[in-house]
């Protein structure tokens, strides 16, 4: 069942065009990555998403939201989250837990909960304003997840904390993502690979590509095969390559990748022709597409 | 309703925490306390700084207890609306400004709600720091000239508190539709002097401005007549809060946070 669905939103700042018309749909208890580079426009999205931006033109639909406020809906963790910089972590949490109307005694449950979940307990009666970058981002998941949302939207969550910081993180979004739906956006393509279901490739304020993990792999699959030569490599790269399934061949430095169709009947044509000429090979390497080569394909498009 | 008490006693909270509730009221009752003090001790004052040349002689109106409050009231007219402003400026658009406010309201809060609460809790800091100080400075008066009847003293305090609700309130109403604090002190500061020139220097034709109320505070306290004027300019005011604060929830809830 879908949670929200976007329709052909808009948004246009001064006369740049940031989001050019945009269509998705989230379901419920997916986790869903909204992938681009610097500027392609996911905070903007998200924004939009969360109310704080009016698209220009298309419209955002909450399942539900006929009846109640959306925003009992949604949690959003802003790119860089301020918070009352006079408040202790705690107050803060128990305080947004009780705007997002839980009664007073869940919202210190739900905040005591979450910042343990979150690893900022032992700093909870501390002032936010002497937090640390990494503690206030994980104060502002806590925040974003207090009232159970059905739509958990992060800007950027782990973009700000250390190794462990970030392997704790995605382990909590793991778990997030039998409650609620997940959108949450990142330039690091490891993340997005490691817990997403779906990906959202956003490139010039543009949907350039999304799909599942699998089927994005699939669809791009461009099976890579590297070979290197003890001598020569060039030249022998170059007769490899006038056989048939080679769609392209780049030489990069000390060895020869090939772009093949077909990486089973690909092997099979190398191997059995460097064998017959008893070619001096030194490398043999197969490599599958990864997302960060779906990425860059997409966007160069 | 549950909501609103935990937006105002946030606002309460932060209004300790940042010393507001020391501050303010110490402000205040030092320029309105400041006046009969100064009135009443002049000669002492000229004599200590040097005196007067030998021989000259300069008969110092002895101030009437009316004028000595009166002195008080108009402080609250010039340094009283400089503070109100002051710390209502970035009420709600410092919030905005620094973001807190984006991370607030995708929760479900509501718009009426939120502007209320910092609304009330502006009002209730001020008007207790405006009671405290003028309170004083009646006492003084009381003690080192006459005491004025407490009844006119209330009335004064009451009239004149109109006139600054009506500032609270406009400095709220900017608050909703500019991001910086600073744009919303200079814009209220311009609207609350120019208003305050037209209606002193055109009195026949805005004779209504709530702009008056403290002339007509005053009345109260000087024993002279009540204008006729009173009434209806009350009336204005309490309308032009009412409108004010319903266009502040209204402009707010259209406003981009981000
Ligand atoms: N308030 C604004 N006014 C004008 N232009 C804006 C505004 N917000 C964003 N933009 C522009 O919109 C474009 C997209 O910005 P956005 O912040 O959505 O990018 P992003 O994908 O989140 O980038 P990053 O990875 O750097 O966070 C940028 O070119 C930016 O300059
Ligand atoms: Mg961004």
């Amino acid at each position: 069942m879908p949670v929200v669905n976007i329709i052909n939103i808009k948004k246009q700042f001064q006369d740049q065009e940031v989001i050019k018309g945009m269509d998705f749909q989230l379901s419920e208890r997916k986790c869903i990555a909204l992938l681009g580079a610097n500027g392609a426009g996911k905070t903007t999205t998200l924004k939009m998403l969360a109310g704080l931006v009016k698209p220009d033109s298309g419209s955002i639909v909450f399942e539900g939201a006929e009846k109640a406020d959306f925003r009992r809906l949604i949690g959003y963790l802003p790119q860089f989250p301020v918070f009352y910089e006079w408040m202790t972590g705690n107050e803060f949490l128990e305080y947004a837990g009780q705007l997002a109307g839980l009664p007073k005694s869940e919202a210190k449950d739900r905040a005591k909960e979450l910042l343990e979940l979150t690893g900022i307990a032992e700093a909870k009666n501390r002032r936010i304003g002497k937090y640390s970058g990494g503690m206030k981002q994980r104060l502002g998941i806590a925040q974003a997840i207090i009232h159970r949302p059905k739509l958990v939207m992060l800007d950027e969550p782990v973009s700000a904390l250390d190794p462990f910081g970030r392997r704790e993180v995605l382990e909590l979004m793991d778990k997030l993502k039998k409650e609620s739906a997940i959108l949450f956006s990142t330039h690091i393509l490891n993340d997005a690979e490691e817990i997403c279901d779906e990906i959202l490739f956003l490139h010039n304020g543009e949907l350039v590509e999304s799909g599942t993990l699998t089927g994005l792999r699939t669809k791009h699959q461009q099976a890579k095969i590297d070979l290197a030569f003890k001598e020569n490599t060039l030249q022998y790269a170059e007769e490899l390559s006038l056989l048939q399934p080679v769609s392209s061949m780049k030489l990069d430095g000390e060895y020869a990748s090939f772009f093949v169709e077909d990486i089973e009947y690909a092997r099979e044509l190398f191997l059995t022709e460097i064998m017959q000429r008893n070619l001096p090979l030194v490398k043999f390497e197969i490599s599958r597409t990864r997302l960060e080569d779906v990425f860059m394909k997409v966007v160069q498009k | 309703m549950n909501q609103w008490m935990t937006l105002f006693k946030k606002e309460m909270l932060e209004m300790s925490r940042n010393f507001k509730w020391i501050w303010v009221p110490l402000t205040f009752i030092m320029i309105a306390v400041k006046e009969p003090l100064t009135l009443y001790y002049m000669p002492q004052i000229i004599d200590s700084l040097g005196g007067l040349p030998e021989g000259a002689v300069i008969e110092l109106p002895v101030p009437s207890a009316g004028e000595a409050l009166a002195a008080s009231l108009s402080q609250f007219n010039t340094f009283g609306v400089l503070i109100i402003v002051l710390i209502t400026m970035g009420t709600i658009a410092g919030e905005r400004k620094s973001g807190v406010a984006g991370l607030i309201l995708v929760k479900p809060v509501s718009y009426a709600w939120f502007v209320t609460a910092k609304w009330a809790s502006s009002m209730i800091l001020i008007w207790i720091s405006y009671f405290l100080s003028y309170f004083l400075s009646w006492y003084y008066v009381g003690v080192l000239f006459e005491f004025i009847s407490f009844m006119d003293f209330l009335q004064s305090f009451f009239v004149n508190g109109i006139w600054l609700t009506l500032i609270v309130t406009v400095v709220i109403l900017f608050n909703t539709f500019m991001k910086s604090p600073g744009a919303v002190g200079f814009i209220s500061i311009g609207i609350i002097v120019i208003l305050s020139i037209l209606s002193s220097s055109l009195p026949h034709l805005l004779e209504w401005s709530p702009a008056l109320l403290s002339a007509y505070a005053n009345a109260f306290i000087m024993g002279s007549n009540l204008p006729d004027e009173l009434l209806p300019s009350i009336i204005v005011s309490v309308i032009m809060i009412t409108l004010s604060l319903l266009a502040s929830i209204a402009i707010f809830k259209r406003r981009e946070l981000a």
